[in-house]
């Protein structure tokens, strides 16, 4: 048998599902006593290239408050052409077109290997994804060039089908119509501000006679419930090799695709007949011309031009896959939404300024920006935020635009640094089948056995109020509903779901002995197909009582650490710093009183088993995380950084709980080390990879040789090399990685050395080196010392054992 | 009494001042010109003529010879700021007396300089003295700041009916062909608005690439799109002014936009225009029906025959405030009006009324089925887009001490008692004011009254224009009563009339008008030793009563005929603002017979020649039915449009050496230009035409009529000697004066 290291990685390649526990305890009470949640950070479009094309509909539950989707989970009567649902134990006839089902001719969707597969509702109308660009145009000459190129260039990564449209914002904001013949043609809105749909609409012109196009007249699309009543098409190249699949029934009622033209509007032209157009447009794009005085901000309509861009797509694209892309090169000064006012020598809030309730504009710019991105969610509109400023451009206060809607949120110094330019590339990234990343109006429900009830999500979602039967009272997240709304979705997009066992203590461990968890997730491709994911999971039930080893052996340390730092930032968002820590130490010495070995009191004779060892430490740079300690970082970065913590999945968060540190050096190949401040060395360089940065630090001997040209003689190649090495490794994750971490090249004693330093565990510092003197053999090899007054992972370990073991506790 | 009508035009009376040397460098009587060519000696001489004391000016009227001085010092009187004029009295070399005040001033050196002869010597010599009309440049001190930059902006109501009568071509055509000749200089700004549900600006930055179009829906809260390339250099930004012209007409080809912000285009274009001042021209088609300044139909289609004419006033200060405030930043609006419905030009009217503006009247426009306006649109557009034009401008007139001016008539505002604002001067704009005599003026020999124009010329420069009129007194009201002008009685009456229905009614304006009548003549003839029957009047007031019972049937005051209110609050305007000569035209028309023009020398003028060329003189003809045979062909003048009536029976040789057709039949039913043919009849015409164009600021439109023509009532409509339904002959009137005068 495998071992359940193996065993989470083939769950997570097949289905991409990481649970807390992948045993699950049968009763509640006992559930409540593993201190961790059982929750799982769920995948639901991982790039999976093996998937086969379905191109007919899913088999529904015929139970109307079930409609779980026919899965290889389910018992088949083969003979009696029955299934039985797995969730509600209903007996389903298979639909006509199955007919020909057998032991030997099954459909895809009941093979194992399948237990997540994809669906393509080919009646569905087909939309082509709509770009809206809202760009600031309060910037330098220079930035705004650089910006104007890089909007340029993505014309050409589109796909031409798409639908594009321009707005500008200044102190106006300017609606620009597209494809204008002879003079070009916008519309101009105070900044000052706040319009409704309506009003949009009336003053687009877009209303009735306006000549608009596009109006609200589109037919409804296909929301709700996922999967039609039953009619699935010819046997698609998803059918297993050698098998009929479902045959006979209705066959070519249809033309092809149920494709559909979209009306265009003025506003939002398809890329291929605009994209010359809107290149010259961009080009002559003009600095905002409005005078800014002597002292004063330029007046930027940030929320008031989200306002229109929102409003603009309510009433022409309502319920299509859009993104916003707002380009934002200050913060808001004027109007709804203005995070700050135009005299210069009021700089916008710090966390201080928060803490002190002095940030004036914070709490009401908040506001206009929740009630934005509510509206662009019902709408199944994204909003992109791409920040690029030395400054904050008020990211806490917009914070909810991206975040409820599953937008990017990208933070630059400059549209003209390659951290923007690379990163506003790999939004039209593509994957190997040469199809973009990003989905869109995507909606993902959940359903369980009944044992189970779902308490929430966290992630890039908003939920979408809907309140099953399997719908806990227990709100962990996003919670009282059963599906979320994702309007934007990557393939690494990844929400964290948290369950609760309502099995009562005593009551026999339910039939099967296993549990049974599906996750339906329907969307917009980026062809404009709409597609259903479907998951279909399943975990053995024990009894925690007899059987606790059994359910010790399948904690999931990495989920475990990753869905704890989703509770702990999710939680700081609203919460007070302290208590969120004290809450992270309470859960975890309960975890180590729970499943450590230890004679009570006795804190040497404390031990865990080795799938727990390594929690106390993420759990120790967790709280140490710019997650969770806000004072070194400004607000914008807190909320850029718990952005990426929401979406990421667990091996990307895990890096940003805690980096991963690697040494170069003469003596041997790359190798990981502790990220501790031991591992910093004179004759070593390090790559720090903490998924926001990569540190490329020399040590002091090193930085020397570098100083002193060593690289550039012949002789030294291998000192070339050795330079080089780290840098080429960086370059891979540059490359890659989605938003383009800043890289940092740094040096024993450099002014950057800092964010090394601000991360290694602080093993050896001031402090306790003249604690320890030098009796502590990891300090003869002449580690650095690290100059902070934080306790180092032994003190922590040592007051955590103390803590676990105690009988007062 | 019947063909009182002089044949050769009616004679403009002269003043004779006893100082024989004066009575040649009088001011034009085009200019400046007074109800009487005396004045009374007392007020109560004036009330016992019952005629009204009033002055007409036109002062920036085209000249063809203007003395333009540029000097050091401009001497005017330390007390009242007179201008030295040709009626000072020089007590010696050094010293003159003003005529206006009486104060004794010194000449300074420089005055001793004759500018012309470039000789120092007699003061008389100096063209201030020996022009009654003169033009300075302006040294620093008449400046309170730079001289504005021409500064034109236009308005363009592109609302769906607009579009549809096909102005907005015919506009951006013309303007294109003129786009030279736009008076101005390297400075010349101009900027463009269309609206309609919207605000429309266009960026014209030089350095784009095509006409930037931003529309503004918020109409309520109007505001400008962008700080600056809204109004642009002319000169600079000339390819995107083309490429705009070009493509406006075509960008608004099919729109269905019902509604016409027009009141919020006017608060951006005072935004656009107040920082420098400058001209805001309106082009308007419809009703303005939303945002600041909406208005709402409110005239009774079945009530225009009524004898009492309500909402001949503004429904809304709107409008006014609006002018008001242009006014004070050096702004005038000019609109051109085009509306087929209802458009209440009583209220639209108030924006050019009080900013120093002008108004035009295009009924019914329509670029296919109404020709006559098309051509009357396109010669009016021509003339307006290149006359000259006078920026940031006040006029004060001034009068010699014991007179006082009580009424301005006329687009302007009034700054203070004797200062009119104009934010903009044109060439056709008239002037009238009322003046009361306050003291004896016994004492004096003469009066005068002089008014100071100063304007900032298309080139930057601030100049002032100076027009003195002197007339000498009368102390009986019988000398009083020969002295009458009785054109520019008429002129004056008719803008007291318009005052009068404004205020009170127009039956009570009617009513004045024949009261003047019987009141002059009564006094007349308490006047005359011998006690007489029958009606008489002195050969210089013989008129008088044509143009009256004519001025009871225009447009403007005529009651018991179909008249659509916004021809007659526009006629009333009129009234109030054509210089003299246009005004008797439009009250009434000269009429010729041209069916048989002999070039022969008339009896009482002697053949005019102009250059090489013969100019016939036809008598002008009463405007009466009988005058006018179905065998003969008529020209009649009435100002901007002159009427080519053609009988039935006209003799066919007319139709074809003249009109170039072989009959009556085939002449076409639209005609706008004669026919070129080498026959003498045709060269006739044309040389009486080109003649009779020559005499005003621009060509006025001929139109042909026939006599079997739907249009017909075109012509007819003026033979106002006639009786209508509704209205007494000429003949009549008279009785009833008669009836009256005791
Ligand atoms: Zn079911
Ligand atoms: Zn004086």
């Amino acid at each position: 048998m495998a071992t359940f290291q193996e065993y989470i990685q083939q769950n997570e390649d097949r289905d991409g599902v990481r649970f807390s526990w992948n045993v699950w305890p049968s009763s509640r009470l006992e559930a409540t006593r593993l201190v961790v949640n059982l929750a799982c950070l769920y995948t639901p479009l991982k790039e999976k290239p093996d998937l086969p094309a379905i191109t007919y509909d899913p088999v529904m539950c015929t139970r109307g408050n079930c409609k779980a989707i026919l899965n290889p989970l389910c018992q088949v009567d083969y003979r009696g052409k029955l299934w039985l649902c797995n969730f509600c134990f209903q007996r389903n006839p298979f639909p006509p077109q199955y007919a020909g089902i057998s032991e030997v001719n099954t459909p895809a969707e009941l093979h194992p290997q399948f237990s997540t597969i994809e669906y393509t509702l080919t009646r569905s109308q087909t939309l082509p994804p709509i770009f809206l660009l809202v760009v600031d145009t309060c910037v330098d000459e220079d930035e705004l060039m650089t910006l104007k190129e890089s909007l340029q260039m993505s014309l050409s990564l589109l796909p031409p089908n798409a639908l594009i449209g321009l707005i500008t914002f200044g102190k106006m904001v300017q609606v620009h119509e597209l494809g204008c013949e002879g003079i070009a043609k916008s519309y101009v809105f105070r900044g000052t501000k706040d319009f409704s749909a309506k009003q949009v609409q009336d003053m687009l012109g877009l209303g009735k006679g306006g000549g608009g196009g596009g109006g609200g007249n589109m037919p409804p699309g296909q929301m709700g419930q996922p999967g039609m009543p039953g009619m699935p098409g010819q046997p698609g190249p998803g059918m297993p090799p050698g098998s009929v699949g479902p045959m006979g029934g209705p066959m070519g009622a249809r033309g092809p695709g149920g494709q559909s033209v979209l009306p265009p509007s003025r506003f939002l032209q398809p890329v291929h007949k605009c994209d010359m157009y809107l290149t010259d447009l961009l080009g002559e794009l003009q600095r905002d011309p409005w005078p800014v005085p002597q002292g004063k901000r330029p007046l930027r309509s940030t929320g008031s031009a989200l306002s229109i861009a929102v409003g603009l797509l309510e009433c022409t694209f309502p319920n299509t896959g859009a993104r916003i892309m707002l380009f934002a090169g200050g913060a808001c000064s004027q109007g709804p939404g203005m995070v700050l006012n135009d005299d210069l020598k009021q700089p916008i809030r710090s966390h201080h300024d928060i803490d002190k309730d002095n940030a004036k504009f914070m709490k009401k710019a908040m506001k206009h920006y929740e009630a934005l991105a509510s509206r662009a969610c019902t709408n199944g509109h994204a909003i992109d935020i791409y920040a690029c400023a030395l400054d904050q451009t008020g990211l806490l206060e917009m914070k909810s635009c991206c975040n409820t809607t599953g937008g990017h949120l990208v933070m630059g110094d400059s549209f003209g640094s390659s951290l923007f330019k690379q990163t506003f590339q790999r939004v039209f990234a593509k994957d190997a089948r040469n199809e973009y990343k990003m989905a869109f109006n995507a909606l993902m429900e959940v359903k369980t056995s009944r044992e189970l009830k779902v308490c929430g999500a966290i992630g890039p979602c908003i939920s979408m109020n809907v309140k099953g039967p399997n719908v806990s009272e227990t709100e962990l997240g996003i919670g009282g509903t059963s599906q979320w709304k994702f309007c934007a979705l990557g393939t690494n997009t990844t929400p964290a779901v948290f369950f609760e066992v309502v099995n009562q203590h005593g009551a026999p461990i339910p039939q099967g002995g296993r549990g049974h968890i599906q996750f339906i997730t329907q969307y917009q491709h980026s062809s404009g197909q709409k597609r259903v994911r479907v998951t279909t999971i399943a975990r053995n039930w024990a009894d925690a009582v007899t059987n606790l080893p059994n359910i010790t052996a399948g904690f999931d340390q990495e989920a475990a650490a990753v869905l704890m730092a989703r509770l702990a930032a999710f939680r700081a968002d609203s919460d007070e710093g302290p208590d969120v820590l004290r809450w992270l130490d309470r859960m975890l010495i309960r975890l180590c009183q729970k499943f450590g070995g230890y004679t009570k009191d006795d804190p040497n004779s404390f031990n865990i088993a080795e799938n727990f060892s390594l929690y106390p430490q993420f759990m120790f740079h967790l709280r140490r995380s710019q997650f969770l300690q806000v004072f070194n970082n400004s607000p914008d970065e807190t909320t850029f950084y718990r952005h990426m913590l929401n979406r990421e999945d667990l091996t990307q968060a895990l890096i940003m709980v805690q980096p991963i540190l690697y040494s170069y050096s003469f003596h041997g190949p790359p190798e990981p080390v502790l990220l501790d401040s031991s591992s910093i060395q004179p004759d070593r360089i390090l790559l720090m990879d903490t998924f926001f940065q990569i540190v490329i630090y020399h040590g002091e001997t090193i930085a020397q040789w570098r100083a002193a040209g060593y690289q550039n003689l012949p002789e030294y190649e291998n000192f070339k090399q050795l330079l080089q090495a780290p840098v080429d490794d960086a370059q891979d994750i540059l490359q890659s990685r989605f938003p383009m971490p800043r890289y940092i090249d740094t040096e024993h004693g450099g002014s950057q050395a800092r964010f090394l330093l601000s991360k290694v565990n602080p093993s050896q510092t001031h402090n306790n080196m003249f604690t320890y003197g030098g009796s502590a053999p990891t300090h003869s090899d002449g580690g650095a010392p690290v100059l902070t007054d934080d306790v180092s992972l032994q003190v922590f370990m040592e007051h955590l054992k103390k803590l676990a073991v105690s009988s007062t506790a | 009494v019947r063909n009182i009508l002089p044949a050769q035009g009616v004679e403009t009376p002269r003043i004779r001042l006893r100082q024989e040397h004066l009575n040649n460098v009088h001011c034009s009587m085009d200019i400046f010109r007074c109800t009487l060519t005396k004045i009374p000696e007392t007020n109560s001489i004036l009330q016992k003529s019952r005629l009204p004391l009033g002055v007409l000016i036109h002062p920036f009227k085209d000249l063809t010879q203007l003395p333009v001085i540029q000097c050091q010092t401009i001497v005017r009187c330390r007390s009242c700021r007179t201008y030295i004029n040709p009626f000072v009295y020089f007590v010696d070399q050094r010293r003159w007396k003003c005529n206006l005040c009486f104060r004794v001033n010194d000449l300074p050196d420089e005055f001793q300089y004759d500018p012309m002869s470039n000789s120092y010597g007699d003061p008389t010599r100096r063209p201030e003295i020996k022009n009654a009309t003169i033009e300075f440049i302006a040294p620093a001190e008449y400046m309170l700041r730079p001289p504005q930059p021409p500064v034109y902006l236009y308005l363009l109501d592109v609302s769906h009916v607009a579009v549809e009568t096909g102005y907005l071509k015919l506009f951006c055509d013309v303007l294109l062909e003129e786009l030279e000749k736009i008076p101005g200089d390297s400075r010349t700004q101009i900027g463009f608005i269309t609206f309609a549900s919207s605000v429309q600006f266009y960026n014209l930055a030089e350095n784009l690439n095509q006409p930037h179009q931003l529309v503004v829906s918020d109409i309520e809260d109007i505001f400008l799109p962008c700080p600056n390339d809204l109004l642009v250099n002319l000169n600079e930004s000339k390819r995107l002014v083309i490429e705009l012209l070009e493509q406006l007409p075509l960008r608004f080809n099919n729109t269905a936009d019902c509604n016409s912000a027009l009141g919020a285009a006017l608060q951006a274009a005072y935004k656009m225009v107040s920082p420098t001042g400058g001209r805001i021209t309106v082009f308007q088609a419809s009703l303005p029906n939303i945002g600041p300044g909406a208005l709402k139909p409110r005239e009774d289609p079945n009530q225009r025959a009524a004898k009492d004419v309500p909402n001949l006033n503004a429904a809304t200060d709107f409008y006014k405030k609006f002018a008001l405030d242009c006014s004070g930043q050096q702004v005038a609006v000019d609109l051109f009006l085009l509306g087929g419905q209802y458009m209440d030009i009583a209220s639209l009217s108030c924006a050019s009324k009080f900013s120093g503006g002008c108004m035009y009247h295009f009924p019914s426009f329509h670029y296919v089925h109404n020709l006559p306006q098309v051509e009357r649109l396109e010669h009016s557009l021509r003339r307006y887009l290149t006359r000259k034009i006078g920026f940031e401008s006040v006029m004060r007139i001034r009068c010699t001490h014991g007179l006082s001016i009580h009424t301005f008539h006329g687009n302007f505002f009034v700054r203070s008692t004797d200062l009119l604002s104009l934010p903009n001067i044109n060439p056709d704009a008239g002037f009238g004011l009322q003046v009361s005599i306050d003291e004896n003026l016994s004492e004096v020999q003469n009066i005068c009254f002089q008014a100071a124009l100063l304007y900032t010329s298309s080139k930057g420069e601030r100049r002032i224009r100076v027009h003195t009129m002197c007339l000498p007194i009368a102390s009986t009201v019988a000398d009083v009563i020969q002295s009458a002008d009785q054109q520019c009685i008429v002129g004056l009456l008719a803008k007291m009339a318009v005052d009068r229905s404004l205020h009170s009614s127009i039956s009570d304006a009617r009513d004045a008008i024949v009261n003047v009548c019987v009141d002059v003549l009564s006094a007349y003839k308490a006047t005359l030793s011998s006690a007489t029957s029958g009606l008489y009047a002195p050969s210089n007031l013989r008129l008088l009563p044509l143009y009256l019972a004519a001025l009871l049937k225009s447009v403007a005051f005529r009651t018991g005929q179909s008249t659509r209110l916004d021809d007659r609050v526009f006629a009333m305007n009129q009234l109030k603002v054509l210089p003299l000569s246009q005004l008797i035209l439009s009250v009434y028309p000269d009429m010729y017979a041209i069916h048989n023009l002999h070039d022969q020398v008339n009896q009482r003028n002697s053949a005019c020649h102009q250059g090489e060329m013969v100019i016939p003189q036809p008598p002008r003809l009463h405007l009466s039915a009988e005058m006018v045979d179905s065998s003969g062909a008529y020209l009649l003048d009435t100002g901007d449009v002159i009427y080519l009536y053609v009988g039935r029976n006209v003799h066919p040789a007319f139709i074809e050496n003249v009109l170039g057709s072989s009959n009556f039949q085939s002449l076409p039913e639209q005609m706008f230009e004669l026919p070129e043919l080498e026959t003498a009849e045709s060269e006739r015409l044309r040389n009486f035409l080109i003649h009779l164009q020559n005499q005003r600021p621009y060509p006025a439109v001929l139109q042909l009529i026939r006599e079997d023509s739907q249009i017909r009532h075109l012509f007819s409509s003026h033979l106002v000697d006639g009786r209508t339904e509704s209205s007494l002959s000429y003949y009549e009137f008279l009785q009833h004066l008669k009836n009256q005068i005791k």
